[in-house]
């Protein structure tokens, strides 16, 4: 059997007001990020059903970024600190399906933090590359190599 | 049954559980009025969660399986039996299942 290098599948829920900006700086910007990410527009992370990340994770995906506009910029108010405490739950109802919460992750980037909205796919492409594919990856694709 | 099959159906009823009613009145709130404090809030939380996902376990147990004994639940979902029946009793009693006739002296429960 051919095995393939791991190339990590990371699904980013970024908010319309804040994130989904930043990620379009970074770009006009020509800031260098992996291709591993796949961006999903949702208008504020409050919009984010835990069952969202769960469906990501279930479908095969290895990592996923929740990125919403820092604390108190939300446009929506509250949208984030809503985020804010779903998200302990979410990492929870992760860790009790056997999978590593840390390839769940919750940051704030502003529309003007392009550079860090590259930092941070930057970061999160190399630890989700050593923590390795996740268990439905591999169900997925069996080919997939772990390293 | 496969490591495999054990992790889509815990993943799974993750998903249903959070698609419930009672884990989506307590994880959905921003603000909680209630005289009680933030540390047990979230255990009480952490508790509805884990019932609700191995509840879920159950319910995708029987309506792939049909009616199930509650040994045959415990193959299926890996719970303890005694676990099993607590949340028979729940589930029974919200009008979820009910029981199906016996197998090996045993009650089976199907969905309502």
């Amino acid at each position: 059997m051919v095995e393939e290098k791991f190339e990590p599948l990371i699904v980013a829920f970024c908010c319309n007001w804040c994130s989904y900006a930043g990620a379009d700086l970074a770009g006009t910007s020509r800031f260098e990020y992996p291709t591993n990410i796949r961006i999903i527009r949702v208008m504020c992370t409050g919009r984010m059903d835990p069952t969202f990340v769960l469906e990501a994770l279930r479908m095969g995906a290895d990592g996923i970024i929740i990125a919403g506009c820092h604390p108190g910029d939300c446009h929506y108010q509250k949208g984030n600190y809503m985020m804010e405490k779903r998200f302990d739950y979410v990492k929870k109802a992760v860790k009790s399906i056997g999978i590593e919460p840390e390839r769940v992750k919750l940051e704030w980037v502003s529309a003007s933090e392009g550079a860090k909205f590259a930092a941070l796919v930057r970061e999160t492409t190399q630890q989700i590359k050593r923590l390795g594919p996740s268990p439905f990856r591999l169900m997925h694709n069996p080919k997939q190599v772990k390293r | 049954m496969s490591e495999r099959e054990i992790l889509t159906r815990k993943a799974n009823a993750a998903i249903d559980a959070f698609k419930s009613q009672r884990l989506r009145w307590v994880t959905g709130r921003s603000q909680v009025k209630v005289e009680i404090d933030e540390e047990r809030y979230r255990r009480v939380v952490d508790s509805i969660m884990q019932d609700e996902i191995e509840r879920h376990m159950i319910i995708g147990a029987i309506k792939e399986k049909g009616a199930l004994t509650v040994e045959e639940l415990s193959q299926s979902t890996g719970l303890q039996p005694s676990r099993i029946m607590q949340h028979i009793i729940a589930l029974r009693r919200n009008g979820v299942i009910n029981e199906a006739g016996e197998k090996n002296r045993q009650y089976l429960y199907q969905l309502v």
